[in-house]
């Protein structure tokens, strides 16, 4: 046939995409479970990370976290209710896609949505640390709108349900060399033993715009700034404050710090 | 608005597509000879950014992202492996469009973007841009504030790299460093004036 | 014989896409700053390249004119993805350190390049080693980029310390420069300098012949 038929090219147009269609979705389609998992694997590591269970480095192998991960009690939060929701399961449950389904998600009035997410979903997982002595960690999934991308991470509170324990970020998407020093881990060993709130509780935790003075009074809220970084640091601020916040996981902290343990 | 001039200022000076992540090189280093093309190009290069990644990014929120065929029904579809082929074919399209449409309604403008035209199909910074409007979630109209700006910054990087090759002719530049060699150089120096904007974030 | 050895060492120094024909060069800054990613983007490059000469070439003789880019980047296109959904399935820590471009592969100027150049007039055979080829030549140029940006911007190879450097209580204090983006021009730019003062042939005419000085002297 000539090749400069217009029926001959519209064959090889469709020929081509057709094996070149079939080729990719068979490929995309076969591997998404393994790209599934490592996901979930990556996530995982923060958790157990932050969990205070096991020093997670480069070298801890992936079955150690896959153990440590499923020593974590995964509890959904009602966080209009401000109590655990049993009702669904916590492990298919995925509070971010969550957010754009009308059964569970709900807008974030504006005023109040600092993090800049537009909606969220009224259940949220969170991971509980047990042990013989009680309760010694809950992990808390803190995300908002960074400087370019989605920011998000894991926030581990003490017993106290006020000190915090550890902090963390599994996805973001900063600056290179300047909002990316987040993830640097002697920045985040600073966010070690700062509260949350103070004892009126009132939410007074920030990022500093400078190194922070022991001396001055809101020390025990504060975290070192990043030079440079300033719509990192502060979108990492609201983000926090968003989900500690009335709007967050505020209600749920009080409860179940009434219900016994001591704030 | 302060977030679209935030946008709009960076994707120019700060993520400079040319200096800062070196998109679009293959055109940059061979059409910077004279200002004079090197505006013509700039010009076309605007155009079709401005065009290209806000209509990918409709792409992308209405057919391909997870959840994005809600509309049609089709919540639970995700079609995102369908990202790259998808916007280089809607780039196509367009420039094939733009092309027709120019050469058909402003015959004079064609005559001077017309021959860019074709190159900017398989220009790293026009997909480039439409990747980086993905991985950043921009909505609608930051993408097009996004598309302009970069297309503005690389414009401006194309053409003050022309103008420096001009002046070159001033220059005794050593055989084996003629042409390529000096232009690599000259655009290292310009991408270290352009980082010292690094450092500004809004 | 002689012809396949041309096809695939050829591109190495004496036609290198990247420092003669200023293909491809792109991807080959932007990701050269870790010996590491850039070996993985030469491979991913040097597939894509020999995948689609190979396809191309088997239809070079059913390509209608009017299709013929649109068909050949249909075919790209569906090669890079498919690198990139493995990438991001077996080597996903690096799939998220080269980004967006690996995707760029797509616009890499080496591959529409050589197929419209090459593949679509030769043979498959041929038009596979020519891919190799070219997908080697640039894969010499990124590493020899990353191991001069790596090993002295931070005293690293693949992550293993080489130079001990002062902030590990070693001698060594690393040029960071070398990992921000200028430097890789700079190294490109003497690269050509050293390849062409060593095949002279590969020299430029200048572009604009010095001014006479009765020419300067003016009016």
């Amino acid at each position: 046939m000539d090749n400069e038929s217009p029926l001959k090219a519209i064959m090889v147009v469709t020929a081509t995409a057709l094996v070149c269609s079939i080729l990719v979705t068979v490929t995309a389609v076969s591997l998404q479970p393994i790209q599934r998992a490592y996901r979930d694997l990556e996530r995982n590591r923060h958790i157990v990370g932050v969990s205070g269970l096991l020093e997670v480095t480069d070298d801890v192998p992936d079955r150690q976290i896959v153990m440590a991960f499923q020593g974590l009690d995964a509890r959904l939060v009602d966080l209009d209710r401000g109590v655990f929701d049993d009702d669904v399961n916590p492990d298919t449950f995925d509070a971010r896609k969550a957010a754009s389904d009308p059964e569970f998600g709900v807008p974030i009035p504006a005023a109040q949505d600092i993090a800049a997410l537009g909606r969220r979903s009224r259940l949220v997982t969170v991971y509980v640390v047990e042990d013989a002595d009680g309760l010694q960690r809950i992990i808390f999934p803190v995300y908002g709108k960074g400087m370019w991308s989605m920011l998000s991470g894991f926030l581990a509170l003490e017993s106290d349900l006020n000190t915090i324990a550890g902090i963390t970020f599994h996805e973001q998407g900063e600056t290179a060399g300047i909002g990316d020093r987040i993830l640097a881990p002697n920045w985040q060993a600073r966010w070690r033993g700062r509260k949350l709130y103070d004892a009126q509780d009132t939410l007074r935790f920030r990022i500093a715009k400078a190194a922070v003075d022991p001396a001055a009074p809101d020390a025990a809220f504060e975290v070192d700034g990043l030079t440079g970084a300033t719509v990192t640091a502060d979108a990492v601020t609201n983000l926090v404050r968003y989900w500690f916040g009335p709007h967050g996981f505020a209600k749920f902290l009080d409860n179940y710090s009434a219900a016994g343990d001591t704030r | 608005m302060d977030q679209l001039l935030a946008i709009f200022v960076r994707a120019i000076f700060v993520e400079n597509l040319a200096l800062a992540f070196f998109l679009g090189m293959c055109t940059f280093l061979a059409i910077s000879r004279q200002v004079k093309t090197a505006i013509g190009l700039g010009a076309a290069v605007i155009l079709v950014e401005g065009i290209t990644v806000p209509v990918n990014n409709l792409i992308y929120t209405y057919l391909l992202r997870e959840g994005a065929l809600g509309w049609a029904g089709l919540g639970h579809l995700d079609f995102s492996y369908l990202g790259l082929i998808s916007y280089i074919g809607v780039i196509a399209a367009i420039v094939q469009i733009l092309e027709m449409a120019l050469s058909r309604f402003f015959p004079a403008l064609h005559q001077s973007l017309g021959i860019f035209l074709p190159l900017l199909t398989v220009n790293c910074a026009i997909l480039g841009a439409s990747l980086f409007m993905v991985q950043r979630d921009y909505d609608f109209v930051e993408s097009a504030a996004y598309g302009v700006g970069v297309g503005v910054g690389w414009a401006l990087a194309l053409i003050v790299l022309a103008g420096l090759r001009e002046k070159m002719k001033f220059s005794d530049i050593p055989a084996g460093l003629q042409g390529l060699g000096i232009t690599f150089i000259t655009a290292g120096i310009m991408s270290m004036a352009f980082m010292a904007m690094a450092g500004i974030e809004f | 014989m002689i012809r396949a050895r041309d096809a695939l060492l050829n591109p190495l120094i004496d036609e290198n896409p990247v420092t003669l024909q200023v293909l491809g060069i792109c991807s080959a800054l932007a990701i050269t700053n870790s010996l590491y990613s850039a070996l993985v983007m030469s491979l991913a490059l040097t597939s894509v390249l020999a995948y689609s000469n190979v396809v191309i070439s088997m239809m070079r003789r059913h390509l209608p004119a009017s299709v013929r880019i649109i068909v050949q980047m249909t075919v790209i296109a569906s090669g890079v993805i498919i690198i990139d959904e493995l990438l991001q399935a077996f080597a996903p820590e690096t799939a998220k350190t080269l980004s967006v471009f690996v995707g760029l592969i797509i616009t890499n100027c080496i591959v529409l390049g050589r197929a419209e150049a090459f593949a679509a007039h030769n043979r498959v055979g041929i038009s596979f080693l020519d891919g190799i080829g070219n997908g080697m030549g640039y894969s010499l140029v990124l590493i020899a980029v990353a191991v001069i940006r790596e090993l002295f911007g931070a005293g690293t190879l693949m992550g293993a310390e080489i130079l001990p450097t002062v902030s590990n209580g070693g001698w060594f204090e690393p040029n960071a420069m070398l990992l921000l983006p200028p430097s890789a021009f700079f190294i490109i730019g003497f690269i050509i300098w050293g390849i062409r003062s060593w095949k002279p042939e590969q020299r430029e005419q200048p572009d604009f012949a010095p001014l006479a000085a009765d020419e300067l002297r003016g009016d």
